[in-house]
C-alpha cells in the first residue's frame, strides 16, 4: 500500500487537485463550496466547463496516442473516430429519441464497425500510404456529414444542434456532476490504457512500432494486434465524441475534419508521443494556450499558437512527459554512477 | 551414413525483374548438421535465406520442411514450424531493453498474446525463459540496457538470443559474426556449436570467415551467381578446383 502511494505520488496529487479544483476556484471567487455544489454561476462553473473540454480532449488524444505513439500507425482519419461517436450520439438522441444507455450501445457498435473498416485497408498499406488512405476515409465521412442530403440528421455545415441532454447530467444545470463523471471516465480510460500497454498484447503493439518486420519474424501475426489497438482506440475516441455531444450545444462538422486530427497530433506532441499521460498534459496545455491567447491577443492567436508549437517541436521534441521521463532516467543513472564512485 | 533430411529446397528460384538472384537451387540439409552456405558477395545467399524463412516468396520452386511444403506460408508462421532466423544486418527492437527484446521472442510461442487484461509481468514462464537465454548468450550484465545503446558485438548476441528464446529446431544464421571484433568471433562460434551439439539442432550458416566455416561445418554449399556451384564436406570443397577459382580466387591458402 505504501509502495503504491510512493510510486504514484504525482498521479494521486493531480487527482486530488482535480477533485478539489472547483471548490478552490470557488473560494477565490468568493463563492462558498455550497454554492459551487449547487452549480451557482461564477468562476467555478466556468473553470469546470474548461476542464470538461480538456478531459474530453485528453480522452480523444490518448486514443490517438495508442495507435500512433504505441503501435506506430499514423492515421490521418482519426477525427472520424471521434466524429462518429459525436454524430451518432446526437442523431440517436435527437432524431430517434434514444436514451443514454442505448446510445452508448449504438456508438459501441459504430466504433467497432469503423475499426473493422480501417482494418480492411490495414494489411494492404503501410506507413505513409496508410496515413493517406485513412485521410481519404476521414474525408469521405466529413463530406458525408456536411452534405445537404444528410442535413436532416447532421445539420450539414451548420452543425448538429438541439440535442436534449437528460437533466441529471445537463451541462447547464448539473455541471459539477458532469465534471466528475468526465473526470472518472478519463481516469478509467487511462487505467485501461495503462493495463493494455503493459499486457502481452500491448507489448507486441510496441514491438510493431519499433520494428514490424522483426515482430512478424518472431511469430506474431501483426494484423490482429494492430486491429486490437485500432478497436480500442476507436471505442475510446467515440466515447469522447459521445461526451462532446452531451456537453456542447452544437456539434460542429469541424470535428470530422482533418484539422481535428491535427489537434490530437498536436496534443500528444506537446505531451509526449507514446507516454499515455502525455495526452492529459498536452490537452491541458493545448486548451489553455488556445483559450489564453484568444482572450488576450485576439485574432492573431492562431499565428502565435502555431509559432509556439514549432518552437515546441524544435526544443522539446519528446514532449513534456517524454522529456521528463528521459531526464529522470538520466538523473537516476547519474546518482547510481555517483554512488558507485563512492562505493569503490 | 543415412540421416534424416530436415530441410529441403527443390528448384528454388527468385527473380527480381531481370535479375535472377536465386536460380534453381536444390539442396538437402541433414538433421542435426551444421550446414554452411558460402559464396562471394551477390551470390544470393541472403535471398536464399529469405526464401527459406518466408520473408519473400519464390518465383518458382518449393521449400520443404520435415516433409511439409511451407513455400507459401506467411512469415509469422515460420517460427511456429520450428525455424528461427537471424539477420545479417542487426534486426532488433532498438528502444526496448535487452530483456524485453528476448521476452517478446519467448512470449510469441505461448498462448497468452491476446490476454490484454493481464499485465505481461504475470506470465513468469516467459520471464524465466528470457533470463535463461540471456545467461546463455552472455548478456546478463546488460539485462535492462536499451538495445540500441549496446555495442555492436552485444547486439549480435542479442540477435542470437532472440532466435534461441523460442527454441527452434533449425537455426538460420545469416552472418552471425558480421561486423564483430575479431577476438569476439571464436566465443560466438563456440556458443553456436555448443547450442547445436547440446540441443540436437540443425544450424544453417552463412559466413564469410573461411577459418570458421572450414572448422565447424559438417556440410558446405557453395553458391555463385544464384546457382549451386558445389556441395560437400569441408575437405571436398577445399579441394574443389572450381570453387577455388570462382570464390577463393586462389588467394586463400587452405589449411585443412
Amino acid at each position: 500500500m505504501k509502495k503504491f502511494f510512493s510510486a504514484n505520488r504525482g498521479s494521486l496529487f493531480t487527482l486530488l487537485v482535480l477533485i478539489l479544483m472547483p471548490f478552490i476556484v470557488g473560494l477565490f471567487d468568493g463563492a462558498s463550496p455550497a454554492t459551487v455544489f449547487v452549480n451557482g454561476s461564477g468562476q467555478a462553473k466556468f473553470i469546470e466547463g474548461l476542464a470538461i473540454e480538456i478531459f474530453i480532449l485528453a480522452v480523444y488524444a490518448i486514443s490517438f496516442d495508442l495507435i500512433f505513439g504505441i503501435t506506430g500507425l499514423l492515421s490521418f482519419g482519426h477525427s472520424m473516430f471521434f466524429a462518429v461517436g459525436a454524430y451518432l450520439t446526437g442523431i440517436a438522441i435527437k432524431s430517434f429519441g434514444y436514451s443514454l444507455l442505448p446510445t452508448l450501445g449504438l456508438i459501441f457498435v459504430g466504433a467497432v464497425v469503423q475499426a473493422l473498416l480501417f482494418a480492411l485497408v490495414l494489411p494492404r498499406v503501410k506507413g505513409i500510404t496508410f496515413a493517406l488512405v485513412t485521410l481519404g476515409l476521414g474525408s469521405v465521412f466529413h463530406i458525408l456529414v456536411m452534405s445537404s442530403e444528410m442535413g436532416k440528421y447532421t445539420g450539414s455545415d451548420v452543425g448538429l444542434q438541439g440535442v436534449i441532454v437528460p437533466d441529471f447530467i445537463s451541462p447547464a444545470n448539473e455541471r459539477l456532476r458532469f465534471y466528475f463523471v468526465m473526470l472518472v471516465v478519463m481516469i478509467l480510460v487511462y487505467l485501461i490504457y495503462q493495463r493494455f500497454v503493459n499486457s502481452p498484447t500491448g507489448r507486441v503493439c510496441v514491438a510493431i512500432r519499433e520494428n514490424e518486420g522483426r515482430a512478424r519474424m518472431l511469430g506474431y501475426n501483426t494484423f490482429y494486434f494492430k486491429l486490437a489497438a485500432l478497436t480500442l482506440s476507436s471505442l475510446t475516441a467515440a466515447l469522447a465524441g459521445f461526451f462532446h455531444t452531451l456537453y456542447q450545444p452544437i456539434v460542429s462538422p469541424n470535428v470530422a475534419g482533418m484539422g481535428f486530427t491535427v489537434t490530437a497530433l498536436l496534443i500528444i506532441l506537446i505531451g509526449g508521443v507514446g507516454t499515455l499521460n502525455g495526452a492529459f498534459v498536452g490537452a491541458v496545455m493545448y486548451r489553455l494556450l488556445d483559450y489564453g491567447l484568444r482572450r488576450y491577443i485576439g485574432e492573431s492567436a492562431s499565428f502565435i499558437n502555431g509559432a509556439i508549437y514549432v518552437l515546441f517541436v524544435l526544443f522539446i521534441p519528446y514532449g513534456i512527459v517524454g522529456t521528463w521521463r528521459l531526464r529522470s532516467f538520466e538523473i537516476k543513472q547519474g546518482w547510481e554512477r555517483l554512488l558507485k564512485l563512492f562505493g569503490q | 551414413m543415412e540421416t534424416e533430411i530436415i530441410f529441403e529446397t527443390q528448384n528454388l528460384t527468385k527473380q527480381f525483374g531481370a535479375l535472377v538472384a536465386v536460380d534453381g537451387v536444390s539442396i538437402k540439409v541433414r538433421k542435426n548438421s551444421l550446414h554452411a552456405i558460402i559464396g562471394p558477395n551477390g551470390a544470393g545467399k541472403t535471398t536464399f535465406f529469405n526464401l527459406l524463412s518466408g520473408n519473400i516468396e519464390p518465383t518458382s520452386g518449393k521449400v520443404i520442411f520435415k516433409g511439409q511444403d511451407i513455400t507459401h506460408q506467411p512469415v509469422h508462421r515460420t517460427i511456429h514450424y520450428g525455424i528461427g532466423r537471424s539477420f545479417q544486418i542487426t534486426n532488433i527492437f532498438p528502444n526496448l531493453t535487452v530483456f524485453e527484446n528476448i521476452r517478446l521472442a519467448a512470449q510469441a510461442m505461448g498462448q497468452d498474446n491476446f490476454k490484454f487484461w493481464q499485465a505481461a509481468s504475470r506470465f513468469k514462464q516467459y520471464e524465466a525463459r528470457t533470463m535463461e537465454v540471456i545467461q546463455k548468450v552472455g548478456l546478463k550484465d546488460r539485462v535492462h540496457t536499451l538495445a540500441r545503446t549496446l555495442p555492436h558485438g552485444d547486439q549480435r548476441k542479442l540477435e542470437l538470443g532472440m532466435i534461441l528464446a523460442p527454441d527452434p529446431e533449425v537455426l538460420l544464421l545469416d552472418e552471425p559474426t558480421a561486423g564483430m571484433a575479431a577476438e569476439q568471433v571464436p566465443e560466438l562460434i563456440a556458443l553456436i556449436q555448443e547450442i547445436q551439439k547440446a540441443g540436437n539442432k540443425t544450424v544453417m550458416l552463412v559466413e564469410h570467415n573461411m577459418n570458421v566455416v572450414m572448422s565447424v561445418s559438417d556440410a558446405i554449399t557453395v553458391m555463385h551467381l544464384g546457382k549451386v556451384l558445389a556441395e560437400g564436406t569441408p575437405s571436398e570443397i577445399a579441394a574443389n578446383k572450381e570453387v577455388q577459382t570462382a570464390y577463393l580466387g586462389g588467394l586463400y591458402e587452405l589449411n585443412v
